[in-house]
């Protein structure tokens, strides 16, 4: 069961360490470290299919964008001086998993005092290529971006999005925690909202809130053993693309295009198969296009799907069951992973009035950076395993 | 154009030694890229390794570009992130795909706020543009776009181009 004998490190890579390394950036300098590992393990560049950074200076995505490379794994350790050990255990966790294949563990600074002042996690091309044509704050600009080329690319409109808004907003009712639970709405309230960022009302972005969850992860021995009913991780799997729009290949495709299969595989399911969703919404359109990713509806035609579809706790193919995030509200990270709490909740049978009935076979997708890192993962009941 | 100019100007923070020749162009009213010799690939935005081949060095060279694309996306920002955009909202971010195959954010020139706010779908996906450039202060000139005939426009609102999935077996 452990990884022991199962995962190897074939091939290193390092640059000299010097005061410092003028006219390099620390992107740079990973890059090059990065090239002399794949050289030493006689792999090419398209055969890394993982990626490790140290998360509290150089974000997966970023490094990604940079690097040119789409992992299947990625994340970002944020251990300080045990960031580096800590990679290669999760990286080794990755392979054994089958999560990737060759992961790239890459770390590294530049100390240019060129680019000191901003510190090292400052150093970002957005400050001197898109600062200056008026972006919005946050990342609604990135993702009005994704809206526009969807509804041009598949015919999808606003109207279809909207429904997205109003279910959710009909589920929080039956939450209490939700920062919008008692205050209902309907369709015209989210078309006559103003706009943000064309095409995204007001209504259709999520709203940023204090609040905090948690939950326990154990063996499946000792779950049987407990007094609830248990949510069984059933698979999961993560995919990194560009950070920027700039770089990615197709704006309506998010990389649950690649993590979502990974976790189906692992789980032995498959997309019909699932009964209930709780996804990343930060913004309607990414809950959307995130759900075509997984394969619950064919690309292009998640428009239609909701039109048409019941998505409340009642209807048909029940989502974001606690009112998700556009209507529960973002406590920061503890926003992402509330979906997974809800998950685990219509599974363990404890979500009291919006409790669903077929609720043995949950799909749960987080999104991170502009939707340049995604992780989706499987959960069932015992019937489901 | 005067010094008065209060909107954010580039700021260089990832490596300015390397950006520098591409400001240095758009400064004599010219867009050059980074053009990886190995792999014949262009490079947006500037690196210091090709995200194709991760040659770098020498392997990586200047190259005046033709200064022509597409848009991509864009979106109408009405809340911008920095106060002094106010006056000049709501105005589209666009996402320029060149002709080299990289691509760049920038502003339409061409398209009023005006226009926008009467009908923010004024700018069709795909549009043909091509680059302009604006000396907002001595130090820097900013690329940005006005459209150029051409016809017909592949995709627009009203006409969506095929689903390119519709075959893909993972949705069928």
């Amino acid at each position: 069961m452990s990884f022991r004998g199962k995962a190897a490190i074939i091939g290193i890579g390092e640059l000299p360490s010097r005061r410092t390394i003028p006219g390099m950036s620390t992107a740079g300098l990973l890059a090059q470290a990065a090239r002399l590992a794949i050289e030493d393990a006689h792999i090419s560049k398209d055969e890394v299919d993982g990626l490790v950074t140290e998360g509290g200076s150089v974000f997966p995505g970023f490094a990604a964008e940079y690097l040119g490379i789409r992992p299947r794994f990625g994340t970002g350790v944020s251990m300080m001086g045990a960031s580096g050990a800590t990679a290669v255990l999760l990286a080794a966790m990755a392979v054994q998993n089958g999560l990737a294949s060759n992961v790239l563990v890459v770390m590294g600074q530049a100390r240019n005092p060129a680019i000191a002042a901003e510190g090292e996690g400052g150093a970002n091309p957005a400050t001197e290529f898109d600062f200056p044509y008026g972006p919005a704050a946050g990342a609604n600009s990135g993702y009005a971006q994704v809206y526009k080329r969807h509804m041009d690319r598949y015919g999808t409109t606003q109207e279809q999005m909207a429904r997205v808004a109003v279910n959710e907003r009909a589920n929080a009712q039956g939450n209490e925690n939700a920062v919008f639970n008692g205050q209902p709405i309907t369709y015209d309230d989210v078309i006559g909202s103003r706009y943000v960022n064309y095409p995204l009302r007001l209504l259709e972005c999520v709203m940023p809130c204090a609040g905090a969850a948690a939950l326990i992860v154990t063996t499946a021995e000792r779950a049987k053993a407990g007094l609830n009913r248990p949510a069984y991780m059933l698979g999961g799997g993560t995919a990194v693309d560009g950070l920027s729009g700039m770089m990615r290949p197709e704006l309506t495709v998010t990389p649950v295009a690649r993590s979502a299969p990974t976790a189906f595989a692992m789980s032995g399911y498959a997309p019909k198969d699932v009964q209930f969703a709780q996804f990343y919404d930060a913004y309607t359109i990414i809950h959307a296009v995130s759900l075509e990713d997984a394969g619950i509806v064919p690309k292009g035609e998640i428009g239609p799907f909701f039109a048409e579809t019941d998505t409340t706790y009642n209807g048909t193919f029940p989502i974001n069951t606690d009112g998700g995030q556009l209507s529960g509200g973002q406590p920061g990270s503890a926003g992402g992973l509330r979906h997974v709490v809800e998950a685990a909740r219509q599974i363990m049978g404890k979500a009291g009035v919006r409790q669903i009935e077929r609720n043995d076979l949950g799909l749960v997708n987080g999104n991170g950076g502009m939707s340049s890192v995604m992780c989706t993962l499987v959960l069932g009941s015992a019937n489901a395993l | 154009m005067t010094s008065e100019y209060r909107r954010p100007v580039p700021r260089p923070t990832m490596n300015p030694e390397l950006t520098a020749p591409f400001w240095a162009g758009t400064k004599r009213h010219e867009l050059w890229l980074q053009n990886c010799k190995p792999c014949g690939k262009f490079i947006f935005y500037p690196r210091e390794a090709c995200p194709e081949c991760w040659a770098h060095g020498d392997d990586l060279v200047w190259t005046k570009a033709s200064g022509t694309g597409r848009v991509h996306s864009y979106t109408v920002v009405y809340q911008p992130a920095h106060p002094a955009f106010g006056e000049f909202m709501p105005q589209a971010q666009v996402l320029i795909e060149l002709d080299e195959g990289v691509r760049m954010v920038g502003n339409m020139v061409d398209v009023s706020s005006e226009e926008f706010r009467a009908d923010p779908a004024v700018l069709p996906v795909n549009q043909r543009v091509e680059a302009v450039f604006e000396d907002v202060t001595p130090e820097w000139t900013l690329i940005k776009w006005r459209r150029v005939e051409e016809d017909p426009v592949p995709g627009s609102d009203t006409a969506p181009t095929e689903n390119p999935w519709a075959n893909d077996p993972r949705y069928n």
